[in-house]
């Protein structure tokens, strides 16, 4: 009986066996011809370069966005000072047509940028008072002050005014 | 053999098989090795495709820099796009949610994956199928770099959408040249198959005509050895066992031969001594009665065996000239009817037969071996049946029918396939027989001796329904000399 059994599956099963076979080169055949579409591919580092003229973050939509202004005829940032204060005269009429907005008041320049004196990073005194800013005021100027100090975007800035200190804070842009 | 068997063996025969493993070695080696380098050729043309889309286009964006002024404005935008878009592919450039004007819809195009690696800040791509056309998608950041190595993002995108026509055509090219390469290589394996069946099958086929030539008769058949191989080696032993074959029958035929021969010696040197002695014993007959008690006993008991035995020297031989194949057969036209009568009347048995002979059946035959037959069947119906023995003819158009039957017990089924052996005792208690022992036999190869268009004469044995024997004889109505020496019993 048992016997009788295998002797009637073993064909079977080579020809099984056949038909797989077959199949699995008629898809390698078949399939796979051509392009075919991938998944995303990564490369290097996004392109990247110099940038001319004074830079400045704005608020869009509620995020920081980085504005260049053609102000200097050389290349390379200008310096932290004069972007303070172009950043407290606020948006021009084109950047406000962009949907361009700023929280920073006027009364924030004129500012001096200096290396801090006791610790790691960059201490920037500023003319008006510096506690009621809101964060994104706040970020608005480290930001600016970091991108035109040409430093490290981890280097903490620490905020002083007439009124007080804010507490060191670096540039998080991503 | 049935053409479905005929079919069937030639499907399943060598060559289809041999056939089938070479076309499947070939396509299969074909497909591995043509698929192999396909798919690496493919992925290197796309690779370099890639490479070289993906540097065009940062050589390209590296002389947008020094950029002065954020954000852009549409006409910037419009304009960066068109610098960007050449023959081999359009560029689609975005600032937040401002688009540059673009040939290419940049929604239904651009896939989701692809602008959230490229908001990760690295260059990407990724080749995707849209409206059955092949296109590249790279796309990249626009940053600003910092002195210490770091950059940030300007907020503009890039995007770079290429055609994959002229790599889809190379790529189809090669796998034509895949598809060809295949074909040819299935047509050599096939070739070489055909070749190497030939190389098989011509020995194999050899080999078969040489056995049945072998099983037919002709034992001298021996095959050429060609090569070295397995099938040289069939050969090789196909021509010893041959060899031996034919010198082993050919002793046996020898011996045989010699038998023969020697009993044909040994009767025809009786003969003189026995036609000697019968003289005597005639002698010894007529004085028989004249001899005292005993003596006159015993000289007519050597008459009668010197007369049996010149009887069994005669018989041996008649079939010694059967078995050297000199037996020839003097043919003359003779009414049958008339020739058993007087077998009959000869040996005074006519008035104890019952005949049922036709007349004017006219047949060319032996006259004298029709007579021994008709006589030895007769004499031996009377000799181990019982009477009436009834002798009847039958004519047919081409064929003569002689029916010899008795009343006696009839023949034991075991005697039957004997009856026709030389010296074949039906009763082995009777080791004297009255006859010689050889009369049935000389009978049957006397019939066998009548041929008609290549069939011989016959006589069976067999039993009638009514119990006793019947010896039913068939002879041509027109005879030929026979060539057949013997017959196979």
């Amino acid at each position: 009986m048992i016997g009788a059994c295998r002797t009637r599956t073993a064909p079977r099963r080579r020809v099984t066996r056949t038909l797989l076979a077959v199949g699995l080169l008629l898809t390698l055949l078949t399939a796979g011809c051509g392009v075919r579409p991938s998944d995303v591919i990564t490369g290097r580092a996004a392109v990247s370069g110099p940038s001319a003229g004074a830079g400045l973050y704005l608020i869009s939509h509620g995020e920081l966005a980085l504005v260049l202004r053609a102000t200097k005829p050389g290349p390379g940032p200008s310096s932290p000072a004069d972007a303070l204060a172009l950043l407290a005269a606020g948006p021009t009429p084109t950047e406000r047509e962009a949907g361009l907005s700023s929280e920073v008041p006027s009364d924030a320049a004129p500012a001096k940028v200096a290396p801090s004196v006791d610790e790691p990073g960059i201490t920037v005194t500023m003319s008006g008072a510096v506690l009621p800013l809101s964060t994104v005021a706040a970020n608005q100027i480290i930001c600016t002050v970091v991108f035109s100090m040409s430093g490290n975007g981890a280097t903490p800035v620490t905020l002083v005014g007439p009124d007080g200190t804010r507490p060191a804070w670096p540039c998080w842009l991503e | 053999m049935t053409p479905w068997h005929w079919a069937w063996a030639m499907a399943l025969g060598l060559r289809v098989r041999l056939l089938l493993a070479f076309a499947l070695l070939g396509v299969t080696t074909t497909a591995v090795v043509a698929s192999g380098s396909y798919f690496q050729a493919r992925t290197v043309i796309l690779q370099q495709a890639q490479d070289a889309a993906v540097a065009s286009l940062t050589d390209e964006l590296s002389k947008v820099y020094p950029i002065v002024s954020l954000p852009p404005n549409q006409e910037e935008l419009d304009m960066l796009a068109q610098r960007l878009s050449d023959r081999e592919g359009d560029a689609v450039v975005r600032y937040g949610d401002l688009w540059a004007q673009s040939v290419v819809n940049e929604s239904d195009v651009l896939t989701p994956e692809l602008r959230q690696e490229v908001a990760g800040g690295r260059i990407a791509w990724q080749r995707v199928d849209r409206h059955g056309k092949h296109l590249l998608l790279i796309g990249t950041q626009l940053r600003f770099d910092r002195s210490d190595g770091t950059s940030v993002p300007s907020g503009v995108e890039v995007y770079s959408v290429r055609s994959l026509d002229s790599e889809q055509q190379s790529i189809d090219r090669l796998a034509m040249l895949a598809w060809v390469t295949g074909g040819l290589s299935l047509i050599l394996a096939v070739l070489l198959a055909l070749l190497a069946a030939r190389g098989v099958l011509r020995p194999v086929r050899e080999l078969g005509r040489a056995a049945r030539r072998l099983g037919e008769g002709d034992l001298s058949t021996r095959l050429t050895v060609r090569g070295v191989d397995e099938l040289a080696d069939v050969a090789r032993t196909f021509n010893d066992t041959a060899g031996t074959l034919e010198r082993q029958v050919g002793e046996l035929r020898r011996m045989e031969a010699d038998a023969r021969r020697f009993v044909a010696d040994v009767s025809h040197e009786l003969r003189t001594p026995l036609a000697a002695m019968t003289a005597v014993t005639d002698v010894l007959d007529e004085e028989a009665d004249r001899l005292p008690g005993d003596a006159g006993q015993a000289a007519r008991l050597v008459s009668q065996e010197t007369q049996n035995l010149t009887q069994l020297v005669n018989d041996l031989i008649e079939v010694s000239r059967f078995d050297s194949g000199t037996a020839r057969l003097a043919l003359d036209d003779v009414d049958v009817a008339a020739a058993v009568n007087a077998t009959l009347r000869l040996r005074r048995w006519a008035d104890r037969v019952e005949t049922d002979l036709p007349s004017g059946v006219i047949a060319r035959l032996d006259p004298r071996r029709l007579d021994v037959i008709v006589a030895n069947l007769v004499g031996n119906a009377f000799r181990h049946g019982h009477e009436p023995v009834s002798v009847r003819l039958r004519a047919e158009p081409d064929w003569i029918t002689i029916e010899v039957a008795d009343h006696g017990p009839g023949l034991d089924p075991e005697v039957l396939p004997h009856v026709f052996d030389r010296f074949y005792k039906a009763d082995t208690a009777r080791t004297r027989s009255e006859g010689s022992g050889l009369g049935l036999a000389i009978a049957w190869e006397n019939a066998r001796l009548h041929r008609h268009a290549g069939q011989p004469g016959s006589l069976v044995a067999g039993n009638t329904p009514d119990c006793g024997a019947v010896f039913t004889l068939r002879l041509p109505r027109v005879a030929s000399e026979t060539v057949d020496a013997g017959g196979v019993r």
